[in-house]
């Protein structure tokens, strides 16, 4: 009830955002920061004492229940942590989103993908989850195509069709479960209840779901995921978007967004990791690697340094894609739960750190103006606060020990060296990349000579300090102890297994 | 027969009809005196209206008059018919330069049509009152002010009496493999010539339809009308053209359910592919419309594919649940993006000629973007319901594959309606003036984006739908 209220809540916010006209902007601040507020007091005060593996008792309420329709809301361990991760990022992408030309329906649209952020990892119904998940999509094609920078209509349909169609193939595998489920139940039961649906008794029994219609149905889920993700091959709508859309836009696309894929494989499919074939795991894993290593090797050629940025943030979700399926491989529990809880701990890292990366860089190139790493040269002479939190940032997504981003990678090198073997050596190649190329941007951006062409040009104000200050003190609380969220997840991962 | 009752007081059951001829005459003679368009339009929208009420405050719990059947099915397509008619008396307001009476009053005299044609089980009432819709059809098509409303109505004339002298053949042979015209008895014959007779009917009724290949008349004829008949044709016709088509061929052809089904099945799938393909490159967004809207008829009538491949039984039944959903759904996102048209002043318009009208009018905007995303199945929209419950019942008739082919077919059509609104939100306006924002062409599309948005929140509509849909097969001894 606690969660239903504060999501209700968020829906009516973000429609009143709309109307609050000049007042918008504070009014969504200010939305946005008690939304984040309850939810972090839920999770660290009310959750812990739900239950021991993290489950709490779901919500239903009747929609349609003659055609299996109900309203269904659950907070687990996994979205929990996920949710703390959204509130956390949207309430940074509002906050620094203060430019003149951000009407009052910016802030609503913004608080909308909130919304939908938080429909997506509360719905225990599939048919919700699927609404949630397109929702999703309508705000950010809007802030995309209204605010965006250049080629922005281009790209803002780009990225709509593109996750369309993999949001497309979801609903195809929801309604492949739903439909051979009704055989199950004996023709009976008409459900999309997640908790009903992922049955692996049920998925894996060949007289009631069909071999075909079972891989079509890990295939559809798996396209929709890794389209979100993003993982190689389907990653050619996130440079585009993330270099397009305004800055606070892409702190929610690179924080918000890319939980959604993670939550996909954490949420929907690992339950039903007994369905999964071997070899599509390692498809998954090679797929993982290639991303991992491509997307570095991108990222390091990259001129503009939102889009390294942007190749980055998809090559640190690699490991996302290599812990989950090497996870699942894995015979031992405890490493398993290592590898599995380390997954998703680097989707919750990775938000919060790249959302420290694009607003510190949002307020450097509001003051330069440029966006060339060559061109940025030196600015630490004149912005040092700015500075130090972008390369506070930087080594929180190289994954520096003692920083939020080192606990994922670590836990899932050390999990992963069981299952993979000497293909370690590439993920090890991967980091080695990632921090080269990390250190190389700081170099040639912050430090050397300065570029005289920018003049004088005036650090962060004391608002701006405060807010990235408190982002970069999650990060370093996450590093420093983990197991504020580590224990949470590790419940639900142990939940799973 | 066993749950069909005669009624005693048959003449009841003719009222609303008979109200509805004379409501015409009056304002046929009426003419002569008034010439004030928006008299005409408002005894035209208040008689409708009180006809609507006389037909629901019928008892018609399966009560079969002659071969004029009415239970709740029946009633709910009349219903939409005449919310299709509702829908475009006053935005038609604005194509009418002369005698606004004859307008009307045609338009009144093909609801009769449509109404009996709805209600009848016997071909040949269906044939002559579905020519009556089409002749209406042809002169409303052909008022406007300019000479290419002529000549959509001519292009729309010739092939529709092409799409009759099919259907007429059709139905000889009907009559010789089955010896009857009457489906209120279930029709048993396996004869070849029942062959002929579908191919025939599917031509005749496809013309109507306006699905892949019988549908170049209607870009034309959509493109060439006034926006508001061109929501008419769209909406009405189409929908009545659904109607039939379901009634003939599900009722009809009981015995050859195969032949039904694979031929729908090619039919649904070039409509899709083709129209949405087609779609892709238009520039001029009524055309494009028009092209959407061959591919909207390609998902209704998967409805009859999967009957033909389920036969009669709970599928069958969801099948058609799904598209009198659709039907209702339909007549507003397709009826009210045609009705957008009325917010440019120009006549053909572009694509472009949308720029800018986010920052002229927002909430016009909007509306036509929630219709918009409504015809591309968008959630929270009636259009995302409609699909979805479509699918649904797709996957549920074991048609997968159908299934996959028309979600693909609609993450396609997601192209051409989002560069609408691409327009519409980020360019800026071509020129000064070219929008048309007066009450007439704004209130159409923003309450059918009220609607669309209600719609998807009222999806508990479709278990009462699911009660009304055995009604079809009601003369075939099924349930009501």
């Amino acid at each position: 009830m606690y969660m239903l209220a504060i999501f209700l809540a968020l829906i009516v916010l973000s429609f009143v955002a709309f109307f609050m006209g000049k007042y918008a902007g504070a009014f969504s601040k200010i939305s946005s920061a008690t939304i984040m507020v309850l939810t972090v007091a839920y999770a660290i005060l009310i959750f812990p004492s739900r239950s021991a593996s993290g489950l709490t008792p779901i919500n239903s309420y009747a929609f349609a229940p003659g055609i299996g329709i109900y309203f269904s809301i659950g907070v687990n361990g996994l979205t929990i942590s996920l949710l703390v991760l959204a509130s956390i990022v949207s309430l940074v992408s509002i906050l620094i989103a203060d430019k003149k030309e951000y009407k009052a329906t910016f802030y609503g649209l913004m608080l909308l993908t909130e919304s939908g952020l938080f429909g997506i990892l509360l719905s225990r119904d599939f048919l919700f989850f699927y609404i949630f998940w397109e929702v999703v999509l309508i705000p950010m094609y809007f802030i995309i195509g209204r605010y965006g920078g250049q080629r922005k209509d281009t790209v803002s349909l780009k990225f709509f069709v593109y996750t369309h169609i993999g949001s497309v193939f979801i609903l195809l595998s929801i309604l492949t479960l739903f439909s051979f489920y009704y055989g199950y139940s004996g023709s009976t039961v008409f459900t999309l209840q997640m908790a009903t649906l992922l049955n692996p008794a049920f998925i894996n029994n060949s007289a009631y779901l069909p071999v075909f219609w079972k891989g079509f149905m890990l295939f559809g889920f798996m396209l929709g995921f890794l389209v979100k993700l993003p993982s190689f091959p389907l990653h050619s709508w996130l440079p585009d978007s993330y270099t397009t859309s305004p800055y606070p836009a892409t702190v929610m696309l690179a924080g918000g967004l890319s939980v959604m894929g993670g939550y996909g494989l954490f949420g929907i499919l690992l339950p039903i990791s007994t369905t999964i074939p071997v070899a599509v795991l390692w498809v998954l894993i090679a797929l993982g690697i290639i991303s991992l290593l491509y997307f570095a090797f991108t990222a390091m050629f990259q001129m503009n340094i939102k889009r390294m940025m942007a190749y980055a943030s998809a090559s640190a979700m690699g490991f996302v894609v290599i812990a989950f399926s090497a996870g699942i491989l894995d015979s031992s529990l405890s490493i398993r739960n290592i590898e599995l809880s380390g997954g998703i701990f680097q989707i919750v890292a990775h938000g919060i750190i790249m959302a420290l990366v694009f607003s510190t860089l949002y307020f450097i190139s509001e003051r330069t103006g440029k966006e060339n790493i060559y061109q940025m040269g030196g600015i630490h002479r004149e912005m040092p606060w700015l500075s130090s939190f972008l390369l506070g940032g930087l080594l929180a997504s190289l994954g520096l020990p003692g920083l939020a981003g080192f606990i994922g990678e670590f836990s899932i090198i050390a999990g992963v060296f069981q299952t993979v073997g000497w293909l370690i050596f590439l993920l090890i190649l991967g980091m080695i990349i990632t921090a080269s190329y990390h250190i190389w941007t700081a170099q040639r951006a912050l430090y050397g000579p300065y570029n005289e062409t920018l003049g004088k040009i005036s650090d962060a104000s004391r608002k701006e300090i405060a807010i990235l200050a408190s982002v970069t003190i999650v990060i370093f609380v996450l590093g420093v102890y983990p197991n504020l969220i580590f224990g949470i997840i590790s419940a639900y991962v142990g939940g799973i297994i | 027969m066993n749950s069909m009752q005669s009624a005693s007081h048959v003449s009841m059951y003719y009222y609303p009809l008979l109200f509805l001829g004379v409501m015409a005459f009056i304002m046929l003679a009426l003419g002569i005196k008034v010439s004030n368009k928006n008299v005409f339009a408002g005894i035209t929208f208040g008689s409708v209206l009180v006809s609507m009420a006389l037909i629901l405050l019928n008892p018609y719990d399966g009560v079969q008059v002659g071969s004029l059947v009415f239970n709740t099915f029946t009633i709910f397509f009349v219903v939409i018919l005449i919310i299709s008619v509702l829908y475009v008396t006053f935005p038609m307001i604005r194509g009418i330069k002369t005698k606004p009476e004859i307008f009307y009053s045609t338009l009144i005299f093909v609801l009769i049509g449509m109404i009996i044609a709805t209600l009848s089980y016997n071909l040949i009432i269906i044939f002559v009152a579905f020519e009556a819709v089409s002749i209406g059809t042809y002169v409303i098509s052909a008022y406007g002010k300019e000479k290419r409303h002529l000549e959509a109505s001519t292009k729309y004339f010739f092939t529709g009496t092409i799409g009759t002298a099919f259907t007429v053949f059709g139905l000889s042979f009907f009559y010789t493999a089955t010896g009857t015209f009457t489906l209120t008895t279930e029709v048993v014959s396996s004869s070849p010539a029942m062959l002929v007779a579908l191919l025939f009917l599917v031509i005749g009724f496809g013309f109507k339809l306006a699905i892949f290949p019988m549908h170049q008349w209607a870009i034309d004829a959509y493109d060439g009308t006034e926006n508001g008949v061109s929501a008419f044709l769209s909406t009405g016709t189409k929908l009545l053209a659904f109607m039939i088509l379901l009634k003939v061929l599900l009722v009809g052809f009981v015995s050859d359910f195969h032949d039904v089904y694979i031929l729908f099945v090619i039919l649904s799938i070039f409509s899709m592919t083709y129209a949405n393909l087609a779609a892709l490159s238009q520039n001029n967004l009524k055309r494009l419309l028009a092209y959407s809207s061959v591919a909207q008829a390609g998902y209704l009538i998967l409805v009859i594919a999967l009957v033909g491949s389920a036969g009669i039984g709970n599928v069958a039944y969801v099948a058609v649940t799904a598209g009198m959903f659709y039907s209702l759904v339909y007549i507003f996102m397709k009826g009210g993006s045609f009705l957008a048209m009325n917010l440019v002043k120009k006549q053909s318009v572009e694509v472009s000629d949308m720029s800018g009208l986010a920052k002229k009018s927002p909430a016009t905007a909007i509306s036509f973007a929630i219709l918009l995303m409504g015809l591309a199945g968008i959630p929270f929209t009636g259009g995302f319901t409609a699909k979805y419950y479509l699918f649904l019942s797709l996957i549920e008739g074991n048609l997968w594959w159908l299934a996959v082919i028309a979600i693909l077919n609609s993450a396609i059509s997601v192209f051409y309606y989002f560069r609408v609104i691409m327009f519409m939100f980020w360019k800026d306006p071509v020129e000064d003036g070219n929008f048309n924002l007066n009450v007439y062409s704004k209130i159409p599309v923003i309450v059918s984006a009220v609607i669309m948005v209600a719609l998807f929140f009222f999806f508990y509509l479709l278990p009462t739908f699911a009660t009304y849909a055995p009604g079809l097969f009601a003369t075939m001894g099924g349930s009501i």
